[in-house]
């Protein structure tokens, strides 16, 4: 499923996008330690945090698609971030259990 | 010159008989005869026996001049108690290397047996445990002067500081390939020096799977810095033949038991800490999973050290 589709699915707004790519794999977590031991490269992240460290986790781990929930404040810099890290970020009032749901029927698998 | 040959005696003359007697001692008793004495001495290929009594108290020594008297004059299937030397001349522990080199000069004996204060034998010297003693402690003094040399020439660095954990070898950190200071001040700072270190490794043309496992790694170990720490640290990349060696050290409040901070789950970390998404007890897991070597020296109120190993092979496996 591309990029834009799933924006399109979860209302979200497109803060940064590399690159209308495909995503295969979607996964959701707010423990950075969890993201880091369990994600394979390439799949995407689902959280509701929105500090710095969710780039630089996601950049360390080769995350190329961060879904920002429930409409928490992304700052400036971590749009910034986002952009020099080549990291697609987008934000959705959903909560990460409908965000989730949504994209599950949808076909997306972790 | 005189001064010299007056320190090197120091050093020797106040070894005590404890350090340098052999504990194993072969012994018989009086009620053995002298031929069972020196079938004893011929296979053990000794000069001369303590005898004891059952509780362990010396009551005598039978010598190699003992039996060949016996021999010479027949009475080689006498009892012990018959024919040995009687209240043998012996080292009382506590002496000293001078007092007992005194004692083999005085009398030519081949060998004295070591006594406690109620006489019990606890240890036998020979002039060749004298010789071992004595170059044990030139080598010891050796080293010292080598360990000490290397030190004095190396820049900072007291003893573990610049080895290796994992293999010992000599890390100069001031000449390490990557070093990146660790700002603990600054939550939203995490994961920086991994990401640099990241970048750095990947312009070295370093295979990617490789990359990752190293920077996730050295992400951890950066957070755990920050945010368990309470002290500045340092992360030291040293790229080596075959593998690649990052060491991240701090000198804060230290780890109070690894063997507990190793499991999955185990965090000490506060609410604050897991609103950022930390402190889910995966940090040195991670660590360890994702190298292929891994060694943390800990201690608390003295800080941390973290080794860690990846091998540029296939061998590795991860």
């Amino acid at each position: 499923m591309k990029i834009s589709e799933i924006s399109a699915l979860i209302s979200a707004e497109e803060l940064v996008l590399i690159e209308d790519m495909e995503i295969e794999k979607i996964e959701a977590s707010d423990m950075m330690s969890d993201v880091l031991a369990y994600f394979e490269e390439g799949t995407a992240l689902i959280t509701s945090l929105s500090s710095p460290q969710v780039v630089r986790t996601a950049s360390i781990v080769g995350i190329p698609l961060v879904i920002i929930v429930k409409n928490k404040p992304v700052s400036e810099e971590l749009v910034k971030m986002a952009r020099e890290n080549r990291i697609s970020l987008l934000k959705t009032s959903l909560s990460t259990f409908e965000t989730c749901g949504i994209l599950y029927c949808k076909g997306l698998k972790s | 010159m005189k001064r010299l040959i007056e320190r090197i005696q120091d050093l020797f003359k106040d070894i005590k008989v404890e350090e340098l007697m052999n504990r194993n001692v072969i012994t018989i008793t009086p009620d053995k005869s002298l031929l069972h004495a020196k079938e004893l001495m011929r296979l053990k290929r000794i000069s001369g026996i303590p005898v004891v009594v059952d509780n362990g108290k010396l009551v005598g020594i039978v010598s190699i001049e003992d039996i060949i008297k016996a021999l010479e004059n027949g009475y080689i299937k006498d009892k012990i108690e018959k024919r040995m030397t009687k209240d043998p001349v012996v080292l009382k522990l506590g002496e000293t290397l001078e007092k007992i080199v005194d004692k083999f000069e005085k009398y030519g004996f081949g060998r004295f047996p070591v006594v406690d204060e109620d006489f019990n034998l606890v240890g036998i010297v020979t002039k060749h445990d004298i010789l071992r003693a004595l170059l044990e402690k030139l080598a010891t003094i050796h080293l010292h002067d080598m360990r000490k040399k290397e030190i004095l020439e190396s820049e900072v660095l007291p003893d573990i500081a610049d080895r290796s954990l994992l293999t010992g070898e000599h890390l100069n950190k001031t000449k390490a390939d990557f070093i990146f200071k660790i700002d603990y001040n600054d939550i939203t700072l995490i994961g920086v020096g991994a990401a640099k270190l990241k970048k750095f490794l990947l312009d070295r043309g370093i295979p990617q799977d490789i990359v990752r496992r190293i920077s996730i790694a050295t992400y951890e170990a950066e957070a755990n810095v920050v945010l368990h720490s309470e002290s500045d640290g340092y992360i030291y990349c040293f790229l080596k033949d075959g593998s690649i060696v990052v060491r991240v050290e701090d000198f804060g409040k230290g780890i109070e038991n690894i063997e507990i901070a190793m499991k999955e789950g185990y965090s000490t970390a506060p609410d604050e800490i897991r609103d950022l998404g930390f402190g889910a007890g995966m940090g040195l897991p991670n660590m360890k999973r994702f190298s292929d070597k891994m060694m943390i020296i800990s201690e608390k109120g003295k800080g941390t050290i973290v080794e860690m190993n990846f091998f540029l092979k296939e061998e590795s496996g991860k």
